[in-house]
């Protein structure tokens, strides 16, 4: 805003003023003004730049000056590139002048929020004391863009803080100051973590959604390097003019950094293993702030626990994986009446088990609506681009009970893995989830989810195939060392359902869990409240 | 049942959502790496979930080489004629001659005056977009060195001074239905772009050419400066249909040759963000077209 100052200092973000023909005094006054104007609306004055634009030629000195008068923005008039390029020549020693001037009056640099913003601050966080290379990125509740980075998919989120580092020298800075605060530190990369943790209430989370960069190392070796917070969907889109795929998990939102320090269980997971049998090597910042590089020879024994359990023990700020070569598979979307649904769920379990390593599904139960037969969807993969391969495949699976709805098609892996819905996560509440490990579908497990279905007690019950390649790994080679199951369970509910409490027991699972510690229980790490140690295969 | 001979052209229409901007910008090269003519975008100023169309075209304006662009089309209530005749000469300038000028009346009265725009009636709005086509060509006669006077009833230029002119003859296409903006458009326009879908069925178009052709003729002007175009959607499948593109590329081809030589209409631009149907659309069906129709026109 230019012109009336004092109007400026009431409302604005800045005033600028042109100084041709603007007497030094003048000019002063100006300034005067937009303070007072500032401190009349109950502003603090330095939340209103000055901008000055100047006719040329100028000198370092004059440039200095204005500095020292307010003028944090100092603008050439000219259309003469020699003038900008002299103009330009002088910054680096303006700057270095202003620098040592601030230093010596004690002056911090950086912008004042505004009163509002600062208003609604939370307790506990030192939000002056934010590392400068952090601060322009950061957002707090005030923050016009508080509304894009405060949930993630799944849940609603009200953090004091948002820390979004571009690199793991900013991440490094990132804990080092989260370290001071009494907060509850969250992270971040996809959003998608069910267990909320990757946002929180009043507390601070660091969102490592830069770091998405995608790289290919080498294509021999199809190694490659990705930051944690790109999304599998443009990973399966980056890799698939190579001709290689990673497998991940059903959704492109989903973000590397969650799912490859967790599992992965995905629609190659019996024939290509987890995301985390991909993993090659890791950069991480530990607790103390140290960058640690970790791969089997290199912190071994880190490298065992971020396959798993990464969470626990740092942030991942780069993996390296080794992608498959992957071509065309086929993908069947089958729906099934499930009415006899323990008759069905035992049949899927058999046929999966029985099925060659190309076949992983998936199958999703919801409760029966009203006046409908009860239906079951299957989402299945075959590795192969043979039609007849993947019709004798699939037929198995579409006989296990009456099919009421098929498609097939053929599809590159990015066909199956959608792009993310574009804009921020607009997650709410608290959906509460569990999941576990299964190691065969028996008849009382199936009956036991035939009455937990029925019973209402969940929207969304799932069954997806492991086994084959993931039982490939020991199960002490990884920190996730429930290989010897053959499906992993999901179930979610609304918010506060009394079969999610810690402790309750997965239904039925006498006869078949393999949770390693507690077999007849969820495995502990899958608590959305508990940290996730040696978590099997639980879907954060 | 008129052909008149204009060359063919295949354009997208791109929603500017602004929730992932960059996806915008991203449809747009493809749209440009398919081989297409137009990128076009539908342009709601009050509308918070799109990009603003203006802004949009002059940032992918800048991200293209050869693609034309265009508003499909641009709101005249909220967008003042003198000032957009020199955003548009601007914009034609930097492009290297890339821009056309899509033009609506405005529809969404509601939205338009809780944005501070002026309420009118579906009538008056065609009489002042009437009056702003005089002002906007009027501010591109550069060459014209009397000052600009133009006294409307809705917009008023008094002794503004003329230029720039666009770099090229910037066409003035108009979205439209009816009689009284079909005649508007054979008085005044340089193009007739209705979108399909709210087409009750394929004898609007020969009627609206009707309307257009007798209005340009009592103008004094030749009913073939004035392009016939379409906003199309449909599905790419492998199975043929009995219904208007939905069906393979071929299909596709087919019914839109016998669109450009029965109903002659020369634009036609696909309403789609996915890059996959842009490239079946500019590689497969728009070659397969003109094809078709240069076929039949050497007859
Ligand atoms: C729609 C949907 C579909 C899903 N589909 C699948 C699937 O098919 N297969 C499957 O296995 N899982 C699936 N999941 C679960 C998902 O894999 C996990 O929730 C995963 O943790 C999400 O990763 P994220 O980076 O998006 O999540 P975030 O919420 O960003 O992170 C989740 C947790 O992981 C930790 N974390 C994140 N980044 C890092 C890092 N760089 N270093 C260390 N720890 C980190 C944090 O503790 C964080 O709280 C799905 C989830 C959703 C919501």
């Amino acid at each position: 805003m230019s012109g009336a100052p004092d109007l400026a200092g009431r409302v604005a973000d800045g005033w600028s003023v042109a100084l041709t023909g603007l007497a030094p005094d003048a000019r002063r006054a100006g300034l005067a003004a937009v303070d007072d104007g500032a401190r009349t609306a109950g502003r603090d004055p330095r939340e209103v730049h000055r901008l000055a634009t100047i006719g040329g030629p100028v000198s370092a000195d004059t440039l200095e000056a204005l500095a020292g008068e307010g003028f944090g923005v100092l603008v050439l008039a000219t259309a003469d590139p020699d003038e900008v390029r002299a103009f330009a020549g002088l910054v680096p020693e303006v700057r270095a002048r202003v620098a040592a001037a601030r230093a010596q009056a004690g002056v911090r640099v950086g912008t004042v929020r505004s009163a509002a913003v600062r208003a609604r601050r939370r307790p506990g966080i030192d939000y002056d004391a934010i590392p400068a290379s952090l601060a322009d990125r950061a957002v707090e509740p005030g923050d016009a863009q508080y509304g894009g980075v405060r949930s993630n998919y799944l849940r609603g989120g009200s953090p004091g803080l948002v820390l979004r580092p571009r690199t793991t020298a900013e991440v490094v800075d990132a804990l080092a100051y989260v370290r001071g605060q009494d907060v509850p530190l969250g992270v971040r990369s996809g959003g998608h973590g069910v267990s909320g943790r990757s946002t929180n209430d009043g507390g601070i989370v660091i969102d490592l959604g830069a770091l998405n960069s995608i790289e290919v190392l080498d294509e021999a070796t199809r190694r490659v390097r990705i930051g944690p917070g790109a999304r599998w969907g443009e990973v399966a889109r980056a890799l698939h003019p190579h001709g290689w795929a990673i497998t991940s998990g059903d959704y492109g939102g989903v973000g590397v950094g969650g799912l490859a320090t967790a599992g992965g269980i995905g629609f190659m997971a019996r024939e290509h293993g987890l995301t985390i049998d991909h993993v090659r090597a890791v950069e991480m910042v530990l607790a103390d702030g140290s960058v640690v590089h970790a791969d089997e020879t290199r912190h071994p024994d880190l490298f065992w626990g971020v396959r798993g359990a990464g969470s626990a023990l740092g942030i991942v700020t780069a993996f390296e994986f080794e992608a498959d070569e992957v071509g065309l598979l086929g993908f069947a979307q089958l729906t099934l009446d499930a009415s006899d649904t323990a008759g069905l769920l035992q049949a899927y379990g058999e046929v999966v088990e029985a099925a060659p390593r190309d076949v992983t599904a998936f199958l999703i139960l919801g409760p029966p609506r009203r006046g409908q037969p009860a239906v079951a969807r299957i989402m299945a993969t075959v590795d192969s681009d043979d039609p007849d391969t993947i019709i004798d495949r699939l037929q198995p699976l579409a006989d296990i009970g009456p099919l009421l709805d098929q498609q097939v098609v053929l599809t590159p892996y990015p066909g199956i893995i959608a792009l993310p819905d574009p804009g921020p996560h607009q997650g709410q509440g608290e959906p509460a989830t569990r999941s576990g490990l299964v190691e065969h579908i028996t008849p009382e497990f199936a009956q036991a989810a035939e009455r937990f279905l029925r019973s209402g007690a969940t929207y969304f019950f799932q069954f997806r195939s492991v086994g084959g390649a993931v039982a490939d790994v020991p199960p002490e080679a990884t920190a996730y060392a429930s290989r010897s199951a053959n499906f992993s369970a999901v179930a979610s509910a609304a918010a506060g359902a009394a079969w999610t409490r810690r402790g309750t027991r997965w239904p039925g699972t006498s006869a078949g869990s393999t949770g390693a510690s507690r077999p007849t229980a969820v495995p502990a790490g899958c608590s959305t409240r508990t940290r996730p140690r040696r978590c099997g295969g639980c879907a954060r | 049942m008129t052909d008149y001979g204009h060359d063919l052209r295949f354009g997208s229409f791109i929603t500017p959502a602004n929730a992932a901007p960059q996806q915008v910008v991203a449809v747009t090269q493809a749209a440009e790496e398919a081989g297409l003519d137009l990128a076009t975008f539908q342009d709601h100023p009050y509308q918070p979930r799109f990009l603003d169309t203006w802004t949009l075209l002059s940032y992918v304006a800048a991200r293209t080489e050869r693609i034309h662009l265009s508003g499909n089309v641009l709101n005249l209530p909220l967008r003042p004629p003198a000032v957009l005749a020199r955003a548009a000469a601007s914009l034609d300038l930097l492009s290297g001659g890339r821009f056309e000028l899509g033009l609506g009346a405005g529809g969404f009265w509601d939205a338009i005056a809780a944005m501070g725009g002026r309420r009118l009636s579906p009538g008056q709005a065609v009489d002042a977009l009437s009056e702003a086509i005089d002002v906007i060509r009027g501010v591109w006669d550069a060459d014209n060195r009397e000052p600009l006077r133009v006294h409307g009833t809705y917009y008023q230029v008094d002794g503004a001074k003329r230029g720039p002119a666009p770099a090229h003859p910037v066409g003035i296409w108009l979205g439209a239905y009816k009689p009284r903006m079909l005649r508007l458009i054979g008085r005044k326009a340089d193009g007739w772009l209705p979108t399909l879908a709210y087409l009750d069925s394929l004898r609007d178009i020969a009627d609206g050419n009707a309307v257009i052709d007798e209005a340009a003729a009592g103008a004094g002007r030749d009913p073939r400066a004035i392009r016939r175009q379409l906003n199309v959607g449909g599905q790419f499948r492998t199975a043929s249909s009995d219904r208007l593109l939905a069906g393979p590329p071929e299909q596709w081809a087919e019914q839109l040759a016998a669109l450009a030589l029965e109903y002659g209409v020369a634009d036609f631009m696909l309403a789609s963000d996915d890059p996959q149907a842009l490239a079946v659309f500019g590689e497969q069906v728009a070659p397969a077209v003109r094809e078709l129709v240069a076929a039949e026109r050497a007859r």
